[in-house]
């Protein structure tokens, strides 16, 4: 009975999460931010923050220290005021109004538990300060206890708790008064690997039961793309880019997001019809070219697991021939191995095919010329078909993406252009 | 001769420093803490626990001992209630003037108890500043119990403060806020959040005022006129009946008032770690 309740309200988050994915304006928006902008002494911290929470979904801002990520969460709860801009939580202007009316739910990065209290008191906390009857605090005080697995520790302090443990009792301490939006400051920063990843999967099953909207704050890219619904990444006080997880992983669209969630490689080439041209490579683009004109500067991006080698020239159907490269350096990290191939774009033939016939060249004299770039392989591929340092290669693409390059440009004013496409 | 000592230094693992420094120590103690102390209480039973306990009974002992408890007990009140609210505003606000506040409110401690004795005098006295404008009103500060409160008050005043505001100072501040987020008020949260995370400062606080409060003799002798079964606290009482010549009077008093500063001095050693905790 119960797992049948539950199977079905999972069923539904999927659902749900499908529609959200699908039609982000389907989903009714519980919490949004408008134009929200801030400065702490003539520094800009937020330029023009704007962005959508909708109802039951996880939205995670990831951005590195000092983007600006931790101001917008203080803002949306009332703990900064901003300069310019609206908080809207569900339909009401909230901006105006002091932490306490909010009701939003905080989890503090050091969880911020009242060292004072008992576990039980503290998720109690919100109700008796509302006054509320003492049957219905230690109604809501049990329930929550059983969703967050701490029934046998209600009578133990905060010091006595191990860190999961705590941040638990955080949540369950803001779900006490039924916030209108959960705001998670960098919530695993102080775990070990081990326990940040398994306490990833708990919050989000837990977010999934009980349905309510959440903004994450985070630094750890792996972090974001498991946690988030969508993802918005933060550079330097903007959003460059807001999406799900597939969107803003695959379809990066700046460099800043290309290089900030994972490894991402990046040549230059300049648009020539359907075909991008590298040196005197050209590569294939097809519909990726659309959006620019013809003799553009773009930048080619493509993740190191995109790219497939081969010591013969075939290539796999899916993959797009690129050039040819020399393997490098060939690390095995775990799960899969790292190679550095030096690309050569300035000639598709090899070098050897023309040197002079009197030349006593040897095969070790080349030189490192060409373009170092990462690529991974995993596993199986590895094992099948065996590289090692000097071999020469051919290189393809399965995926990539085209970004605008704006060489002369400074750094602000090509995020700007960035953004326009 | 350096031979010899460097070979007594380690034998065996028998360091000679260890027990040579602690006896120098204790030997330096001896005159300087140990005996004093130990005097007042030889001298005081030397005469057997009756005399003792008639010398501790005598109506103006047991009026001087009160007044020493009551008037402390007071400014003990007021200095911890003040020294929270100003240790909470120096530490969550900035403005103009802030760091003068702080010296000047730590500055009592600098200040000859005996200044400030004569310093309220000037201020009260039915000739001083104030106390010339209350005199026709028939009000009089100066040589009652409230007197020595104000002198209390005076030179006790940065010892609460200067026991809380560090905490003030290192307190997380998500507390508050977390507090504040989950909807309670400014009060609730000081009341239910801060409040408790001073309770070691407060309690310390309130000891070390109280223990100096009780002490206290140059500010008191200046504004309570030393009046017999008024005016007389406990301190005083010592150096009047020894001035008196009474010297089992004035060492039962001695002995008192010994036992309750190590009292509460062993408390706040004992109780470290209670007061402490997070």
């Amino acid at each position: 009975m119960q797992a049948e309740r539950t199977n079905a309200m999972l069923e539904q988050s999927n659902r749900e999460a499908i529609d959200r994915a699908g039609n982000q304006s389907r989903g009714e928006i519980a919490a949004s931010v408008r134009n929200l902008k801030k400065s702490f002494n003539k520094t800009i911290v937020l330029e023009d923050i704007s962005f959508d929470i909708a109802e039951g979904e996880s939205l995670v801002l990831l951005g590195a220290s000092g983007s600006g990520k931790t101001t917008i969460l203080r803002v949306i709860a009332g703990l900064e005021e901003p300069d310019g801009g609206r908080v809207v939580l569900h339909g009401r202007d909230v901006t105006e109004l002091p932490a306490r009316e909010r009701g939003v739910g905080v989890i503090f990065q050091d969880y911020a538990l009242f060292p004072r209290m008992t576990v039980e008191k503290n998720i109690a906390y919100g109700l008796r300060i509302r006054r509320r009857p003492r049957k219905e605090i230690k109604e809501t005080v049990d329930r929550l206890l059983d969703l967050v697995h701490l029934k046998e520790h209600r009578k133990k302090y905060p010091s006595q708790l191990s860190g999961g443990q705590r941040q638990r009792v955080a949540i369950a301490r803001t779900l006490a008064y039924n916030p209108q939006v959960l705001l998670f400051d960098e919530p695993f920063g102080a775990l070990d690997a081990q326990t940040r990843v398994r306490l990833r999967r708990e919050i989000r099953s837990l977010l999934k039961e009980v349905n309510v909207p959440a903004l994450f704050i985070t630094h750890d890219q792996e972090e974001a793309l498991e946690l988030g619904d969508r993802i918005a990444v933060l550079n330097a006080g903007r959003i460059e880019q807001i999406g799900t997880p597939d969107e803003v992983y695959n379809k990066p669209a700046t460099e800043y997001v290309a290089t900030f969630l994972g490894a991402a490689n990046l040549l230059i080439g300049v648009v020539t019809g359907a075909r991008v041209q590298i040196g005197n490579v050209s590569l294939f683009a097809g519909e990726e070219v659309e959006k620019f004109r013809e003799g553009q500067s773009v930048k080619l991006v493509f993740r190191p697991e995109d790219a497939c080698l081969s010591k013969t020239a075939r290539l796999p159907a899916n993959c797009r021939a690129l050039t040819s490269g020399v393997v490098e350096e060939i690390n095995f990290v775990g799960a899969y191995e790292r190679l550095s191939v030096r690309l050569d774009f300035t000639s598709s033939r090899s070098k050897r095919d023309n040197l002079p016939f009197y030349s006593l060249a040897d095969d070790d004299a080349e030189k490192p010329s060409g373009f170092p770039t990462l690529i991974t392989r995993p596993k199986p591929e590895a094992n099948a078909a065996p590289l090692a340092t000097g071999d020469r290669v051919a290189v393809g693409l399965i995926a990539f993406r085209l970004l605008p390059n704006f060489t002369l440009a400074s750094e602000r004013a090509s995020r700007t252009l960035d953004l326009q496409n | 001769m350096s031979t010899a000592v460097s070979a007594l230094r380690h034998v065996r693992g028998f360091d000679i420093a260890r027990p040579l420094s602690i006896t120098v120590m204790i030997g330096m103690m001896l005159p300087l803490v140990l005996l004093p102390l130990a005097s007042i209480f030889m001298f005081g039973t030397s005469k057997g626990l009756a005399s003792f306990w008639a010398a501790l009974s005598a109506p103006e002992a047991v009026f001087a001992l009160k007044l020493s408890m009551v008037t402390s007990f007071y400014a003990t009140v007021f200095n911890v209630v003040f020294g929270l609210f100003a240790a909470y505003v120096l530490s969550r606000y900035n403005f103009w003037g802030r760091n003068a506040l702080i010296v000047i409110i730590s500055l009592p401690t600098a200040i000859p108890t005996a200044v400030a004795g004569f310093a309220l005098l000037l201020l009260w006295g039915p000739y001083g500043t104030l106390g010339r404008l209350l005199a026709p009103q028939g009000v009089e500060v100066m040589f009652t119990a409230w007197a020595i409160v104000l002198a209390n008050i005076f030179v006790t005043f940065p010892l609460a403060f200067g026991v809380i505001k560090p905490v003030f100072d290192t307190m997380s501040r998500s507390l508050e806020e977390a507090s504040a987020t989950i909807g309670a008020t400014r009060w609730q949260t000081f009341w239910h959040v801060t409040l408790p995370s001073l309770r070691g400062a407060i309690v310390t606080g309130a000891l070390l005022t109280f223990a100096r409060a009780v002490g206290e003799f140059g500010s008191t002798i200046l504004v309570s006129g030393n009046l017999t079964n008024r005016t007389q606290t406990a301190p005083l009482y010592i150096f009047a009946k020894f001035n008196e010549g009474q010297v089992e009077a004035a060492n039962a008093i001695a002995i008192v008032l010994a036992i309750l500063s190590f009292v509460i001095f062993s408390f706040l050693f004992i109780a470290r770690d209670w007061l402490d905790a997070e």
